[in-house]
């Protein structure tokens, strides 16, 4: 269990050098030093691209882009057809609830929506999705995910950290952490209007992981996507050839500097950095502007459409940044009021919610497809909870956490494929339960990681994405 | 007895049993096991805790594997199915243990399992096993051993070779090692160097021209010392030193987690540490004050007293999750937090772990951890667990504030009185003006016009008093609660309880026992003077080696956070140990630690690079010379403002925009920080799950959790934070303004600007270096009569402007004075803001 290979975060910079020696030398069985070592050279060596980095196994992913539906939506009314509870509509729940429960339901409610079979696969979608639903033969529905907090705060975090309790660095975090970065002139984690609240930043904080391996966000969720950027990406006040300049003269004095204080890689490793930002702050913005992206891909994902234009922006961003080689990417759907989150008026905040992602999110799926981008990124969709079969208020759903729909697309599972299910009406997962935790190491376990092994010592102890639990849900490999 | 239970075994295993032995079992019981209990853990449970898997260590198919339990705990307990994890995890009373994982089994073979553990859990095994140890029991005796758990060593001051060079006892320990490597220690710095590094050391701020000019004409021999007594004396001391403090005591103004509400009074605690630090507190008061400040004895002096209230706040700022929907669950991660904190602060100590199982690493139990987890269960923490649950709060008003808040409740008493007298008089008119019996629902609005006024006049009255009147201060603090002791929760969840545990410290610790809680407190005071007693092993050694840490960067036992078994041995035991003792010896005080590291010759050497050196230890571990080490966010920060001129000194107080227990973030994802005034970093509001961009950029502690030893990691968006700010552009124009508006040459210029932002002269070739990029620069100035601004991004189509109240930027945007648009401010100022982000700025040698 002593896996000391790991970095361990109280090496300060300038003992690295020592450090990468012993970590090379301490190589466990398990080929993790390799990993980590990849992962310490991305800082020292900084301006050097070329660095491979070792997976555990072969990977069936190379990045992950996850579409983050913020407040809950409901799996019965979406993903997880329930016939008996369009039968039992208004009856009792015939068995008993949850024990911790996050407000208070009455009678089985069926699905204002109807379901139809789409694809080859012939599985059912309602018609909230019906652009989704085309893709479907793409699709590994995880009818059976469940978690465990029944509020937003700590169910986010425990989706996007592992943890609802603890601060634990976000899954992200994790997997940049194991793969390092397929461009060196792009943060190698980026969210995309991120939500502040319930768990904010820690839903893409490195905790205590290195600080290069935190998400960058561009944006928040109260702004709109065109306002999405990195910041300090520009400095209004000084022209690019003046930067250059500065930049020479920066380069000559840190030099004069370092020949006193002698061989140092935090030194070093500085310099480095003002030319990688220099590149950087040219490389962002050539992602984030969309002004080469052809009308009709520009139709296809709906920005010609109110209605779908910010979501749909989002969307293209997310394909621009996985061509570009970053790893993880969080695109957020959410405003002001939890967006998913209908514990009143089910059809009217569905029906807005579903308009807004709909096209957009099966654009993005044909669009990967059609640049063969599909094959080695894996897409994941889905939101902290799902919603209860039973009725809240006169019209609504409560929160959801035992049982709910997440999907994933590409990097190696199987498409047209449902993994698990809920009960009969859909609030308890029943077979093939995927534990939030069994997600996170499967989806590590796509990417070429082992969610046993990639660990982190820190505080006396090595850290996982997944803690003590977690269980590769093999059947969904394609 | 052996052949007839073989023969049980043998009947059960071919499956030819009487029917009628279902009610009449054979004395010893092992039958119901094979009848009852073994089918089910073959067909359930081999799969994956057998032969061929253990999944958490435990195995299923041997009795000793049983007893000894996998990583959590004992799987069976014989005669307590409370307490028998087994039980536990069929009867899915947990959500995060339920086996078998496909199903629960049905209630009539849970009803089995209990029965068969009542009956002492018969096993064939049952005689012939010897139950090894669980893995992870402790060995008390052996554990005890450990390094850190011994006695701190008598260290008797080694002898050296080179007697010329220690000026302090610890020198002679730092020498002895360095000679036993073949090394020597560097040459002293020079004093320009040394009056950089301490200024920053012990102020975080750099020193001004005339600072470092009156150090180098200071010709008496204790020039030195009085530079440090001077820096000691200063309040910017404490607003450093007490910083790092507040990283171990993961300071914050917000919950963060889940619900991100202000912790509006925790500035009182913040300014408690600085004070502290400022005025010497020794440790072993300051501790007792964090832990038990409400239970020393009562002074005459409020401020005293409220003072210790505040300290408290130690045990409160740690981040909950407030809307938890379990309310047991949350009480318990709210004590768990405390004790982890206590543990890792103080000792160093990770006993986190000891909440589920025995601590897999260090001699802690999960007895020990129940033992402390039931002082904190016997402190109120929290005055309410409804969603959204609320911290404690004590009233901490002064004297003065409440003799004010008497005075004016006094006066408000009789307006109230005489507001009733006259409504009821004006009532009685209006009742008989408006010939009717019942008075109509808003009176007061049909009064004649001189009453109307008369009333609004005294409503006005007591509205302008209760407004005056305020809210009483108070603090984020603890009380004492009912004493408890608690029960040990199986593998961690309150759904499932063990044996009470009394409450007390743990075991491994031989002074824990002359430290008795006493039955009617919450044992808060009795922990702080287990802590504080000279003879705990780990107190002291924490604390001086975090002191070493935050003065070199490298700490004496490099893993400062961790004095367990998986914390790094210490490089040099008989220094830390030297260190701790005369620390304890001269009354914890802080700052003659600092005076007694200071005067060391090993303190005052120069950093200089020596390859031979460098060949033998590589990473400067025995400290051959000074560590170049990079400035932490705050001070990065304050030198930029200071240098600039901006810095504001106010100290205290809060900043935070929003009232206390409001949200900084609720559902609308609007930010509502502002980090856009110019005191010094450690006033600005710490928001976890939000902090200030340029220090979560700079390796900022997370806020959450105790940490000591903050990282320095180097990344690209640094470098872009400080080309592209607001923050670091306006520092410049505001030195290049300076420089400009004293008219002098652009050779006096440049010198001034080493001098100010390097606290030396510049060199002939960076003289002459500047004097080309001036030239340069001048010639890309884009002055109003030039072309249209090409910035240094591509022109973005659609981009909207950020929104401006997001961050500090606005602050600046408009700031555009006429005499910046010259072409020799641009060039000057240029050459500024390369120089203050160039490493010799932000590295301190």
């Amino acid at each position: 269990m002593s896996n000391r290979c790991c970095p361990n975060n109280s090496q300060p910079d300038a003992s690295r050098r020592q450090f990468l020696k012993s970590a090379a030398l301490r190589t466990n069985a398990l080929g993790f030093g390799n990993l980590a070592l990849g992962a310490l050279l991305q800082d020292t060596l900084i301006a050097n691209p070329t660095i491979s980095k070792q997976t555990h196994h072969p990977a069936k992913a190379k990045r992950i882009i996850f579409l983050f539906m913020k407040g809950g939506p409901s799996h019965v009314d979406t993903f997880d057809y329930k016939p008996q509870l369009q039968k039992d509509d208004g009856k009792e729940l015939p068995y008993e609830k949850p024990r911790v429960q996050f407000g208070e339901t009455s009678k089985l409610m069926g699905s204002p929506w109807k379901f139809r079979p789409h694809g080859e696969s012939g599985i059912m979608v309602s018609e909230l999705f019906p652009h989704v639903g085309n893709q479907i033969d793409d699709i590994c529905l995880l009818n059976s995910v469940h978690g465990t907090n029944a509020a937003h705060g700590g169910a986010l975090l425990k989706l996007h950290t592992g943890s609802d309790n603890f601060v634990r660095p976000s899954m992200g975090s994790w997997v940049t952490y194991g793969l390092g970065t397929e461009n060196q002139n792009l943060p190698s984690f980026v969210t995309i209007c991120p939500t502040l609240a319930h768990g904010g930043v820690k839903n893409w904080s490195s905790a205590f992981l290195p600080a290069k391996f935190q998400g960058t966000p561009l944006g928040v969720a109260s702004q709109p996507a065109t306002s999405a950027e990195v910041a300090y990406t520009h400095n209004k006040r000084i022209t690019r050839k003046q930067q250059r300049l500065q930049l020479d003269l920066i380069k000559q004095a840190n030099q004069a500097h370092l020949k006193l204080t002698g061989p140092n890689q935090a030194l070093e490793g500085r310099i480095g950095s003002f030319e990688l930002a220099f590149r950087m702050q040219s490389q962002v913005p050539e992602i984030v502007d969309i002004a080469d992206e052809s009308k009709q891909t520009l139709t296809m994902y709906g920005l010609d459409e109110e209605v779908t234009k910010d979501f749909g922006r989002q969307c293209i961003l997310a394909r621009r940044f996985a061509e570009a080689g970053v790893r993880f990417i969080q695109i957020t759907h959410s405003d002001s009021n939890v967006q998913w989150d209908q514990h009143g008026d089910l059809v009217k905040g569905h029906t807005k919610n579903a308009l807004e992602v709909d096209k957009p999110i099966a654009a993005l799926l044909a669009d990967l497809k059609q640049r063969g981008l599909l094959e080695d990124t894996l897409v994941l969709w889905g939101g902290e909870f799902g919603r209860t079969p039973v009725m809240q208020g006169s019209n609504g759903r409560d929160h959801n956490p035992e049982g709910f729909t997440m999907w994933m697309a590409g990097g190696g599972v199987k498409g047209g494929y449902q993994y698990g299910t809920t009960d009969e009406y859909g609030y308890f997962a029943q077979t093939d339960k995927m534990h939030v935790n069994d997600l996170h190491a499967t989806l590590l376990h796509l990417v070429g990681l082992n969610h046993l092994n990639l660990t982190y010592r820190y505080a006396g102890r090595d850290f996982r994405l997944t803690d003590v639990a977690g269980k590769v849900a093999t059947g969904i490999f394609a | 007895m052996k052949i007839f239970r073989t023969f049980l075994l043998l009947t059960a295993l071919l499956g030819f049993y009487c029917a009628n032995c279902t009610t009449s079992w054979a004395d010893d019981g092992t039958d119901f096991f094979e009848n009852k209990i073994r089918p089910i853990l073959v067909k359930h449970c081999y799969e994956c805790h057998g032969e061929d898997e253990q999944e958490s260590d435990l195995r299923l198919d041997s009795y000793a594997d049983m007893l000894r339990g996998g990583a959590a705990a004992p799987a069976v307990i014989p005669g307590e199915p409370d307490e028998s994890l087994l039980l536990h995890a069929i009867g899915y009373a947990d959500d995060e243990l339920q086996m078998p994982p496909d199903g629960k089994l049905s209630d009539a073979v849970i009803a089995d399992f209990r029965k068969w553990i009542e009956m002492d859990a018969p096993h064939p095994d049952g005689n012939k096993t010897s139950i090894l140890p669980r893995q992870g029991s402790v060995d008390l005796e052996k554990e005890r051993q450990f390094w850190s758990f011994q006695p701190l060593l008598d260290s008797t001051i080694p002898t050296v070779k080179t007697s010329t060079w220690p000026q302090q006892p610890l020198d002679y320990f730092i020498l002895n090692k360095l000679e036993q490597q073949k090394l020597s220690p560097a040459a002293s710095a020079d004093r320009r160097t040394l009056i950089r590094r301490v200024t920053f050391d012990l102020t975080g701020l750099p020193p001004t021209p005339a600072e470092i000019n009156d150090f180098l004409n200071d010709k008496s021999s204790d020039a030195y010392q009085h530079l440090v007594d001077r820096l000691l004396d200063s309040e910017a001391y404490g607003e450093r030193w007490g910083r790092f403090w507040l990283d171990v005591v993961r300071y914050a103004d917000s919950n963060g987690l889940d619900e991100n509400v202000a912790h509006g009074n925790a500035w009182r605690y913040r300014d408690y540490v600085i004070a502290a630090f400022n005025q010497d507190r020794p440790f072993n008061e300051f501790l007792t004050e964090q832990i038990a400040g409400d239970l020393m004895p009562e002074t005459k002096s409020t401020a005293i007293n409220n003072r210790r209230v505040i300290a408290t706040g130690f045990l409160v700022l740690g981040p909950k999750v407030l809307a938890e929907v379990d309310k047991v669950k949350m009480e318990m991660d709210i004590i768990d937090e405390q004790v982890s904190t206590v543990g890792q602060a103080f000792m160093g100590m990770t006993f986190g772990c000891a909440r589920c199982h025995d601590h897999k690493f260090d001699p802690i139990s999960t007895e020990d951890y129940y033992a402390l987890a039931g002082v904190f269960k016997s402190t109120t923490t929290m005055e309410s667990f409804k969603t959204i649950a609320k911290w404690n709060e004590t009233e901490i008003a002064s004297e003065r504030d409440q003799a004010k808040h008497k005075t004016i409740t006094a006066l408000i008493d009789t307006k109230t009185t005489e507001l009733k007298e006259f409504t009821d008089t004006a009532n009685q008119q209006l009742l008989v003006a408006l010939g009717v019996e019942k008075l109509p629902a808003t009176p007061e609005t049909q009064y004649p016009a001189d009453t109307k006024k008369q009333h609004q006049a005294l409503l006005a009255e007591i509205k302008k008093l209760t407004d005056e009147r305020g809210e009483l201060p108070s603090a984020m603090a603890v009380t004492e609660n009912e004493p408890e002791n608690l029960k040990v929760h199986l593998r961690g969840s309150h759904a499932s309880l063990g044996k009470t545990i009394e409450r007390g410290f743990p075991e491994v610790f031989i002074s824990a026992k002359h430290h008795q809680v006493d039955v009617k407190s919450s044992g808060r005071l009795e922990l702080a003077q287990w802590l504080t007693d000279p003879q705990h092993p780990l107190t002291a050694r924490v604390f001086v080696n975090r002191v070493w840490r935050w003065h070199f960067g490298q700490a004496l036992q490099p893993t400062t956070d961790n004095f367990g078994n998986l914390g790094e041995k210490p490089i040099n035991q008989p220094l830390l140990d030297h260190l701790a003792k005369t620390f304890i010896d001269n009354g914890w005080s802080i700052k003659h630690l600092h005076r007694t590291i200071m005067s060391s010759s090993t303190y005052r050497m120069s950093s200089d690079f020596n390859n031979a050196a460098s060949n033998i230890d590589s990473t400067n571990q025995y400290l051959w010379r000074f560590p170049v080490k990079r400035l932490e966010a705050e001070a990065i920060r304050d030198s930029i403002l200071a240098v600039s001129g901006l810095l504001d000194r106010t100290m205290g107080g809060s900043m935070l925009p929003v009232k206390n227990r409001e949200f900084l973030f609720n559902h609308t994802s609007k930010d509502l920080t502002k980090y856009d005034c110019f005191v010094r970093s450690v006033y600005l509001p710490v928001v976890r799950n939000n902090l200030y961009d340029f220090f979560q950029l700079f390796d900022y502690n997370d806020a959450s959790v105790s940490n000591g030893d903050r990282q320095t990691t180097t990344v690209a968006p640094q470098a872009l934070y400080m080309l592209n700010s607001p923050l670091v552009d306006e520092a410049s124009c505001q030195i290049a303004e300076k420089l400009l508006a004293e008219n002098n040459s652009l050779k006096t210029q440049v010198q001034q600007l080493y001098l100010k932002l390097l606290g030396r002269n510049a060199t002939r070739q960076e003289m002459s270096r500047s004097r080309q990029y001036y030239n340069l620069f001048l010639q890309t100035a884009v002055t109003p009569s030039s072309p249209a601004i090409e910035t240094n991004v591509a022109t973005v189509a659609a981009r909207t402007a950020p929104d401006s109240s997001t961050d500090a930027r606005s602050e600046f945007e408009t700031a555009t004075d006429p005499c910046r648009t010259t072409a020799q401010f641009q060039a000057l100022k240029l050459l500024v803001h390369s120089i203050l982000v160039s490493n010799e700025f932000v590295f301190i040698r």
